[in-house]
């Protein structure tokens, strides 16, 4: 590459995340709007919420990743914030490290936001990976079962949903391998980011997670019809600066397809040759 | 920042400049890029290592033990095959090898068993062409299993084949091509809205523009 080329190299994504910025600074209703798009996930959810008994126990397995919690961090918010208005008590759970990390965050949190200590019941790091979720299955199932793994926070209570914040190695997938044969009366719903989609969704179309939010467009649409009621300092009603996305995948498909255009180049000057020759 | 306090200033402006130190590695700054990746190892280390004290070693071993070491039988097993793995480098090859055996076959167990009874056979299930209230769901079942079929062929390499088994392998190829060109899309979108998030993060949190 010549010197003029490396210099654009290195400037260019520069360019892009000024670019990005200053699109993040216009109005989030300049045009585009996630929240008008399919709100069928969206629906699921809160009709599985809906379901819920007065004063619900809800387990939150919190195990998302440093690297994606930002995406799903606006609709964990407003869902957190949807539970406690409906008087849910939120019993969190980690198995991963990092997972219990976010949840350490989320709990100061909701107590700096004056959620009163018996809303929130902190279950700690659960160690021992599909072992501890074994035994968690087997806590919710015998609810009162003493065990050496299983959380003692429960109070012998059932929970009457799980939650379960994806994104780390531990998530919807081993709920619904672990937990959900263990514990068939417990429906799971789960938040994960987009990248997890295509490994979370067969689970959904087989009925094993009653709902499961995994776009920016089913947290938009989500976050749109959710009732926070009094809990709105819970909440966090913005999502990704639409405008932005839209721009950053244009440059996204640019790049491929300036990678698909130059292959399509080498092939026509290799066959021009070999004809050539 | 109004309204904050002055620790919440300081977390703002170390993670402004680790976040500005992380982007310049986007842009041909790897020193100080490099720093903040040992920055998050040896945050990650310290981390797993209080969990580790404060959340398993002493409210799970240690004080169990202590308050009633007599009935605690499963706990003395597991404290001994601890002190056995800490022990590995100086006793007998044999005895060091008998609890990462029991971990890695526990492990093993329960996640072959969960993927067998939680994903395989149901997944499996599902995939099954059947009839359907509706013609188009009738359809998807059938596309489902069809898909499933060829994808299935497409991993028969270097096995004795047909031309009708051949085609079907190829279709079954370029299908699981097309689905990880979908799961690159949402990979793509992922990392975008990540930093979208630390870009809004300097615009809004730390230079107050925008709000």
């Amino acid at each position: 590459m010549s010197e003029r080329g490396d210099i654009l190299g290195r400037l260019a994504p520069l360019v892009l995340m000024i670019i990005l910025a200053a699109a993040a600074l216009l109005p989030t209703d300049a045009g585009l709007d996630f929240a008008n798009a399919d709100a069928s996930a969206a629906r699921q959810l809160a009709k599985g919420l809906d379901g819920l008994p007065a004063d619900p126990l809800v387990l939150v397995g919190f195990d998302p990743d440093l690297g994606t919690y930002a995406e799903i961090r606006p609709t964990v918010r407003t869902l957190i914030a949807d539970l406690l208005e409906r008087n849910a008590r939120l019993a969190f759970i980690s198995l991963t490290p990092e997972g219990r990390a976010l949840a350490i965050t989320e709990l100061e949190r909701l107590r700096q936001a004056g959620i009163a200590p018996a809303r929130l019941i902190d279950l700690g790091y659960l160690p021992g990976a599909e072992a501890g979720l074994v035994s968690l299955a087997d806590a919710v199932a015998a609810a009162g079962r003493d065990s050496a793994l299983a959380p003692r926070g429960l109070g012998g209570r059932a929970p009457s949903l799980a939650i379960v914040i994806g994104g780390n190695d531990l998530g919807p997938r081993s709920w619904v391998e672990q937990v959900e044969p263990r514990a068939p009366d417990l429906p799971i719903a789960a938040v994960v980011p987009a990248v997890l989609l295509p490994d979370v969704q067969p689970y959904v179309a087989g009925g094993q997670l009653s709902a499961l939010v995994a776009t920016p467009r089913d947290g938009a649409a989500y976050r749109a019809s959710a009732n926070v009621g009094d809990f709105a300092n819970v909440a966090e009603s913005d999502g990704p600066p639409v405008v932005s996305v839209f721009l950053g995948l244009l440059a996204a498909l640019g790049v491929l397809g300036a990678g698909v255009w130059s292959r399509l180049i080498d092939l026509a000057r290799g066959s021009r040759a070999g004809e050539a020759a | 920042m109004s309204g904050l306090t002055g620790a919440d200033t300081v977390a703002t402006w170390v993670a402004a400049i680790a976040t500005l130190v992380v982007l310049g590695g986007l842009l041909g700054e790897r020193r100080a890029f490099g720093w903040s990746q040992h920055l998050l190892a040896g945050l990650a280390t310290g981390l797993i290592a209080v969990l580790a004290i404060r959340e398993l070693i002493v409210p799970r071993v240690v004080e169990p033990l202590l308050a009633d070491p007599g009935s605690r039988g499963d706990l003395w097993i597991g404290l001994g095959l601890v002190v056995t793995t800490a022990a590995a480098p100086w006793i007998p090859r044999a005895a060091a090898a008998v609890p990462i055996s029991i971990l890695v076959g526990s492990l093993a167990a329960f996640a072959l068993g969960g993927a067998v009874i939680g994903t395989l056979l149901p997944q499996l299930a599902a995939s099954l062409a059947r009839s359907e209230d509706s013609a188009v769901s009738t359809l998807v079942t059938i596309g489902s299993a069809t898909i499933t079929v060829l994808v299935l062929v497409g991993f028969l390499h270097g096995a004795p084949r047909g031309r009708l088994v051949g085609t079907a392998s190829a279709a079954g190829r370029w299908i699981m091509l097309a689905g990880l060109g979908a799961w690159l899309g949402y990979l793509i979108l992922s990392r975008l809205v990540l930093l979208l998030d630390r870009l809004t993060f300097l615009t809004g949190d730390w230079l107050g523009l925008g709000r």
